[in-house]
């Protein structure tokens, strides 16, 4: 996610106040990190046209976010590994083997390649996978192509993780919010953990908002370092932050502590919510949570009195079988309590109306309606497909002036798992071409198994990538994407916020790396489309977009950290919320319309499974990396050398291991092996799989795929209907059912400890 | 209301609604001064900067932003680095 809130006096808290002396021959400039997707404002520093050092932005309201992945760029993109020029694979698919070619021999073959399936299958048959947090200079691009040519079928691991969230909360208030921490009294954190040197400015507005005095409850089955500083921590039975919140609301509205005149004047359903509420006493959701009743009440208190309260942006609610009840469920206290478009609470603040918005790049409105709804995996779970979202077009005109919002990239996407089936050979129709940018699919989708088939089963793989991840090794071309370093970039929070930055290029890119913008004009041109892409570079793309502000992209690059329009709080009181009923729909009239329950709900685990009595989590990241990238960079690798399950002591006890073994965790659908980590901060019976591990010094090859098959956890995330949330179709990640087991001497690992704790 | 603590709840509701108008004025000033801050142009600007540096300066003790890693970075060799792009050496420092 973005850095949520870029003028934040109390976020600048870090005061050192050094001087920033720059030795001679050395150039500065400012420009935005995309190590992570956090997009923290920085300084970069160049000699002999080289970046040599990124540091925090001398702008006090940015200083300091910065971590260690940002600080490790310039030599993470200089390592000798990096793909310079183009690449055609040489033998059978994932043969490892590759020749060099230049991009006109590249386009050419991919051109006509993609015309063929087009031509015989359909345009439909043809998907994307990436997000713009990886490739910044998308801008919508993609989409724009696809939605000329005919294809619903653009894929993003957004599906679940924020875009998602979006989509759903769209369904409530037609925005999703932005928690404004500079003024709130009190932050929830559902599962999320900012640490440091990850979330880093996320963690610095909370650290900021203790020091003056803001409350912080945190729901997180681990004792995380959040939980520790927190002044109330559920220590919740993993996966059952739904029920939690059913809890509270139960709380909120038996002692009335809700806003009696906001809900009276603007929510619809609130007596079926009630209804709903009551299924869930405390008793019940203590035995569903398996947290103290009195804890559970005692925090819903202290979110409804000592408001205004934000629960920002948590991943853990977006990969759960009860995902869309999760954040639907967070929307609604948000509203009740009325802390809704209020300073020190939820801010929906719509588009930049001086900048040309990523969603208006890419055209939505060209598909045509019979293309939109071939989308793969609307049929069975449309929440942030075409299907559901399009039944906010005329709200969403009538309050943000246009009829989509394509808000995190995640309100128009196809279901992922559906269009691996279908690219396996088992979807509605075929799609024989696939795409991948700045993505590992392999590794980044629940069911690594079904993803290998699918990719295995196309005519053409294309990727835009920086290193050869095992998602790569499968492909028909890897073109060489440049880096963060290497691009000028407008970054407006995907639309999620109205406030825009802008970033200088610092070096140029090296060998024939090419920016996303370049790849998708060379592909518009290829397809024999080039009106498509009208602008001739980068520059005048940017320029096109700040056209408004009545300044170059140039001019105001040099002149301007934050451009943002000032927040007008309740602003709905003007036009309404971007909702078919122009409320906050506490009972969603688009989840009725498509056959669902219109109001929150709860799914149980299915029974015990005696074979996998344990339960894992993944999708965490560790410090040093980001998703499944940075394995490559010898400093961060030095910190995290080896994957790491975690499991306390007891547990580990009880299946046989101990501290530094390796072992097995392993479900129905697969096996991977990691050290152990034994950790008193995790509770029984849960294991903690680390996210995203391949090796990317091990054997290239479908054989090997780089270590993927020993260690990758998208081996473990299944994607059968029990585990996918059903109004989304994305997986439960929080709480799947595995066992653990010591692996054998001769698979033991000859590298030293972590020098370093790892990250929780 | 619930967006205002219990002490608040006791007040009057005209009260309390100035009450809330002031922290909007509040809000809409900090972003103001956060605005000319990031603009650093003119006078007023810096002025604005100096403000919000002033308000938000910890002291050392203080200051859990202090990281030995971010605090000692600095930085690459570039003939190092080039080097290490062509594969010369293990390490660039």
């Amino acid at each position: 996610m973005p850095a949520p809130f870029p003028f934040d006096p109390q976020a600048v808290v870090d005061a050192k106040s050094v001087g920033r002396p720059v030795r001679a021959g050395v150039e500065t400039k400012r420009t935005i990190c995309g190590s992570c997707d956090i997009a923290c404002s920085v300084v970069t520093e160049v000699e002999k046209g080289r970046v040599v050092r990124v540091r925090s932005s001398d702008n006090p309201i940015f200083r300091d976010n910065i971590c260690m992945k940002g600080i490790i760029a310039p030599k993470g993109f200089a390592h000798p590994n990096r793909i310079l020029h183009p690449l055609k694979r040489v033998g059978e698919r994932g043969s490892g083997k590759w020749e060099q070619v230049t991009w006109e021999e590249a386009m050419a073959d991919i051109g006509a390649r993609l015309k063929k399936i087009i031509a015989d299958h359909g345009p439909e048959a043809w998907a994307v996978s990436t997000s713009q947090w990886n490739t910044a200079t998308d801008h919508g691009l993609g989409r724009r192509i696809m939605n000329h040519i005919g294809s619903p079928n653009w894929i993003s691991g957004v599906a679940l993780c924020a875009g998602n969230t979006a989509a759903v909360n769209r369904l409530s208030y037609g925005w999703f919010p932005m928690g404004d921490f500079t003024n709130t009294k009190c932050i929830v954190l559902m599962g999320h953990n900012p640490r440091r040197h990850s979330w880093t400015p996320i963690y610095n507005y909370i650290r900021s908002a203790q020091a003056r005095g803001a409350k912080l409850i945190v729901m997180d089955p681990r004792r995380s370092s959040n939980a520790e500083r927190a002044d109330i921590w559920l220590p919740l039975k993993v996966g059952s932050d739904a029920a939690m919140m059913f809890g509270w609301l139960k709380v909120i509205i038996d002692e009335e502590l809700y806003d009696k005149e906001f809900v009276a004047d603007w929510t619809l359903g609130f007596e079926e919510l009630k209804v709903r509420v009551n299924e869930y006493p405390l008793e019940r959701v203590a035995k569903l949570t398996g947290c103290d009743p009195e804890m559970i009440a005692k925090a819903a208190r202290l979110y409804a009195t000592e408001g205004p309260s934000i629960i920002p942006w948590t991943p853990i609610t977006d990969m759960q079988r009860n995902s869309t009840s999760g954040i639907r469920l967070q929307s609604i206290l948000r509203a009740i309590c009325g802390y809704l478009d209020v300073p020190g609470g939820e801010t929906l603040q719509g588009f930049n109306p001086d900048i040309i918005n990523e969603t208006e790049l890419e055209m939505h409105h060209v598909l045509s309606e019979a293309q939109k709804a071939k989308q793969l995996g609307s049929d069975a779970h449309p929440a942030f497909t075409y299907r559901a979202q399009g039944q906010l077009r005329e709200a969403t005109k009538r309050v943000y002036g246009q009829e989509y919002a394509n808000i995190v990239m995640g309100c128009y996407m196809a279901t992922p798992s559906a269009t691996f089936r279908a690219m396996a050979g088992e979807g509605p129709y075929p799609v024989k071409a696939f795409f991948f940018l700045g993505n590992n699919p392999l590794m980044s989708y629940a069911n690594m198994p079904l993803i290998k088939k699918a990719m295995m089963n196309q005519d053409l793989i294309v990727t835009h990538e920086q290193y050869m991840t095992p998602s790569a090794q499968l492909a028909d071309y890897v073109l060489p994407g440049d880096s963060w370093l290497e691009r000028p970039w407008i970054m407006d929070s995907f639309s999620w916020s109205s406030v825009v930055r802008f970033a200088e290029k610092s070096m140029e890119p090296p060998g024939e790396c090419k920016s996303t913008f370049e790849f998708w004009k060379l592909i518009a041109g290829a397809l024999d489309r080039p009106e498509i892409v009208p602008w001739n570079t980068l520059e005048d793309l940017y320029d096109y977009r700040v056209a408004r502000t009545g300044r170059t992209f140039a001019e105001i690059v040099k002149e301007t950290d934050v451009y943002f329009k000032t927040p007008e709080f309740r602003s709905y009181r003007k036009n309404g919320f971007a909702t078919p009923s122009g409320k906050v729909e506490l009972k969603s009239s688009v989840l009725e319309n498509l056959g669902f329950d219109p109001l929150p709900y709860f799914r149980e685990d299915p029974p015990a499974d005696p074979d996998f009595p344990l339960l894992m989590f993944t999708g965490v990241r560790e410090d040093g990396f980001f998703q499944t990238a940075h394995r490559h960079i010898p400093e961060m690798r030095a910190r995290h050398p080896e994957p790491e399950f975690f499991l306390n002591e007891a547990t580990a006890r009880e299946v046989g291991v101990a501290e530094g073994d390796w072992a097995y965790v392993e479900n129905s659908l697969g096996k991977i092996k990691a050290k152990v980590a034994i950790k008193d901060s995790m509770p029984l019976g849960l294991v903690r799989v680390p996210h995203g591990w391949w090796k990317p010094e091990m054997e290239q090859g479908i054989e090997t795929l780089s270590g993927a098959y020993d260690y990758a956890d998208a081996q473990l995330c299944r994607d059968d209907e029990e585990f996918l949330d059903r109004e989304q179709g994305i997986p439960h990640l929080k709480g799947i059912p595995c066992r653990v087991s010591k692996v054998g001497e001769e698979s033991a690992s000859a590298v030293e400890n972590p020098e370093m704790e790892p990250a929780e | 209301m619930s967006n205002v603590s219990k002490s608040d709840r006791a007040r009057p509701d005209a009260e309390r609604k100035r009450e809330q108008r002031k922290k909007e004025r509040r809000a809409k000033l900090m972003i103001w001064i956060a605005r000319r801050s990031s603009r650093n142009r003119s006078f007023i600007d810096r002025l604005c900067r100096r403000l919000i540096e002033k308000a938000s300066t910890r002291p050392p003790e203080k200051d859990f932003m202090r990281d030995e890693l971010i605090d000692n970075d600095l930085g690459f060799d570039p003939d190092e680095l080039d080097r290490y792009q062509r594969g010369e050496q293990a390490r660039a420092s």
